[in-house]
């Protein structure tokens, strides 16, 4: 099962490769045929990747969401669905072609990992485990759609081209009200982490917030992210301070995910 | 007067908020950058004297525990729940206002030419319009939905309030225990009055010899009070993720670690035996200034010279053992010790032996985790209704000529909605066409 997993990783990283290439060649000679070609790609490289992720969840006989490896293919998966998701629903190709590198580059760093299955140990060995880190794959792949949406909302303030790429990406009072969706989907489900997280904190360690450094800066981006909410709805904040504080909130996402790990120890730092 | 109701209100401001949001942010990350809890000399050592001055004139070492910090989670009680209470009564309005018919306002878009408003309304998913009748006569149809979205804020506000509540009383009341040992010891529970028994104590190792789990069978009672009545007894089986509540106490599996058992002879007589886990000591029974301390102990020992005592594997391969004897404040030895030595200390000669695991159990009784948790889910029911329930309100209003005139509004909608409301209304005009 696991070489199969190996095969079907490899299949999906040359697909999202491919199809982050199309998009880019889209975006340079303006064919709009190129970005549905492109999207046919991404769509299956999804579909792989789930295969590949179920063949891992077999070989290991578990969730396959408990290591460094396992999460940042998860992660890639998550961004890659989302992304989908937003292209599809608000028929924006423009979308996939920024959100294709990101989701190349967090599969490539998941191609850096150890993919050796390790037993777990025993604190991990949880149902609450599965949900935690489920919902975050959901969050940060919304934060991600929404990082992306924030960059071509300020790159478009300085586009002077009226043209193609003005018919493609979206006004931007539209552009901002995708960017919400996006946020809204991502705060969500990082609630949800974060409380699943609680839960299961409180019947492994005996206590449901320990201001560990993971907690702390997952707290901190949930911060950030209610403050972009709120920049929003007031008058004359919207847009730009909007799409600085989604960029920034993506930064302190990355942060919580590899900074911590790396600078930070704590409970947290075996995942 | 006036400047007072001026800073209520202010503090009451979403503008409060976000300053208040971006202040709790960045005191979250100092809290995380500086490691807690360590002394002046750590600090200097870390980093420098005048650093480390700072970071204890301001409580750095503590973040979250620091008067400023908690000032800044009052403020934010305080801001919430004003603007809670001042938002209230306008809400309901606003809710009531929903279904009333009245006509198009403010943000609203409107298209002209429909002529059966019922199918426009099944386009944009709306239900069953309500009808009536304009002041002046004409025919009106109403129809609105995700009412209960106007309370998002409102639900997700309170909810975080309820967590920053039950965490704060939870954090000023909570109560923390541990007890350890070896199987059939019994241990007091800090000054609860309750003991508490480990009957068994395993753990449980795949074929790879990696630990699956640790479970300890546990009894807990209370001390009869008089010697006639039977102690309130109560058991459970506690393993890591798995914990029991006692006595309106949660136990927990929390660690483990090794032990062994002491036994002291004087003068070739046996005098006392009794099992000590690792870092703990034994007093002598005849002379209680008289202490030996198993520092450490070692299953898989191997020593190098010029390195401290290291174990190799956790497999019982080459146990030894690291003590120290103290009287009174005077050490009179350090030594490892292997199975088959002893330490002689006058007449008294001490050995260890039987060395076995013994788990640590976790004890706590935090009376508001409940509080924390209503809060937490309150508040995603807050984010559900703000995000995923956006209320939209669609009116259509009958013209002389028969057709009708729709308009409709959604506050969080906006140019989506917009959208939507336009392409229903063309492909109204085409199927009447
Ligand atoms: C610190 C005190 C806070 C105050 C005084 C405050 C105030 C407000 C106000 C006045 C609104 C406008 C509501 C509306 O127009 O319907 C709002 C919206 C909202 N607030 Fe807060 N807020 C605070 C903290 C938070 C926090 C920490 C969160 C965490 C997620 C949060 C989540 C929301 C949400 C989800 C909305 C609705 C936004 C939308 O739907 O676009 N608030 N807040």
């Amino acid at each position: 099962m696991l070489q199969v997993e190996n095969v079907l990783f490899t299949a999906v990283m040359l697909l999202y490769f491919a199809a982050m290439i199309l998009y880019f060649v889209f975006l340079a000679v303006k064919k709009d045929v190129l970005s549905k070609v492109a999207l046919v790609l991404q769509i299956a490289g999804l579909a792989l990747h789930t295969a590949a992720l179920v063949c891992r969840g077999i070989g290991a006989g578990r969730l396959p969401l408990t290591n460094q490896y396992e999460f940042a293919t998860s992660f890639a998966w998550g961004l890659c669905l989302i992304s989908l998701v937003f292209v599809m629903k608000f028929r924006f190709p423009v979308l996939g072609a920024f959100a294709m590198p990101v989701t190349f580059l967090m599969i490539g760093y998941a191609a850096m990992q150890s993919k050796e299955v390790h037993d777990l140990m025993p604190a991990l060995r949880s149902n609450w485990l599965g949900f935690h880190v489920s919902t975050a794959i959901i969050a940060y792949g919304a934060f991600g759609v929404s990082f992306v949406l924030s960059i071509i909302f300020l790159l478009r303030d300085k586009m002077q081209e009226k043209g193609f790429l003005d018919q493609h990406i979206p006004n931007r009072e539209k552009l901002d009200l995708i960017s919400y969706r996006s946020v809204a989907l991502g705060l969500l489900f990082l609630t949800f982490t974060i409380v699943t997280g609680a839960i299961w904190a409180e019947r492994a360690w005996g206590s449901y917030w320990s201001w560990d450094p993971k907690e702390t800066w997952s707290l901190v981006t949930w911060i950030v992210y209610a403050t972009y909410l709120h920049l929003r709805i007031r008058r004359g904040w919207q847009g730009k301070a909007a799409a600085i504080f989604a960029v920034v909130g993506f930064i302190c996402v990355m942060f919580t995910y590899i900074g911590v790990n790396t600078f930070l120890p704590g409970i947290h730092s075996y995942a | 007067m006036n400047t007072l109701k001026r800073i209520w209100k202010w503090i009451g401001s979403m503008q409060f908020a976000i300053g208040l949001l971006v202040l709790l942010a960045v005191a979250c990350s100092i809290g995380s950058f500086v490691t807690q809890g360590q002394s002046f000399d750590w600090y200097a050592a870390r980093y420098n004297e005048r650093t480390a001055a700072i970071i204890m004139a301001l409580h750095l070492d503590d973040a979250f525990h620091s008067w400023w910090f908690l000032a800044i989670n009052v403020f934010l009680c305080v801001n919430l729940l004003l603007c809670n209470v001042v938002r209230l009564k306008p809400l309901i309005r606003r809710t009531k206002a929903e279904t009333q018919i009245d006509l198009p306002g403010e943000n609203t878009v409107r298209a002209d030419g429909v002529n059966e408003p019922e199918a426009f309304f099944a386009r944009l998913h709306m239900p069953k319009p309500v009808r009536g009748a304009a002041p002046d006569g004409t025919e009106v149809l109403v129809s609105s939905k995700n009412r209960i979205g106007l309370w998002g804020a409102w639900v997700c506000h309170l909810g975080i309030l309820l967590l920053i509540l039950g965490f704060s009383l939870g954090q000023m009341t909570h109560k923390e225990y541990v007890a350890y040992g070896v199987p059939g010891q019994t241990r007091p529970i800090g000054d609860t009055g309750l003991w508490l028994t480990i009957d068994d104590f395993q753990i449980g190792l795949r074929e790879d010899d990696t630990v699956e789990q640790y479970t300890a069978d546990i009894t807990v009672f209370r001390a009869p009070q008089g010697s006639t009545s039977a102690p309130d007894t109560r058991s459970a089986t506690v393993s890591v993720n798995h914990p029991a509540k006692l006595f309106g106490m949660t136990f927990y599996q929390n660690s483990t670690g090794w032990a062994a058992t002491v036994s002291v002879t004087k003068n070739g007589e046996p005098l006392q035996s009794e099992v000590v886990c690792a870092g703990d000591y034994l007093r002598i029974a005849d002379m209680p200034n008289l202490v030996v301390y198993l520092n450490a102990f070692y299953p898989d020992y191997v020593s190098m010279p010029g390195s401290r005592p290291m174990t190799a594997s956790g497999q019982l391969n080459n146990p030894a053992y690291l003590y120290s004897v103290y009287y009174g404040s005077d050490i009179l030895g350090m030594n490892v010790l292997m199975p088959d030595e002893s330490v002689t200390i006058d007449e008294y000669e001490v050995k260890f032996s039987d060395p076995q695991t013994y788990t640590l159990i976790q004890i706590k009784r935090d009376a508001y985790t409940w509080l924390a948790f209503l809060g937490g889910v309150v508040t995603m029911l807050g984010l559900v209704l703000a995000f995923y329930l956006l209320p939209v309100k669609v009116w259509a209003v009958r013209k002389e000529d028969g057709t009708w005139v729709v308009a409709g509004r959604s506050q969080k909608g906006g140019a989506i909605f917009a959208e939507r409301f336009q392409s229903a209304a063309i492909d109204s005009e085409q199927k009447s066409a």
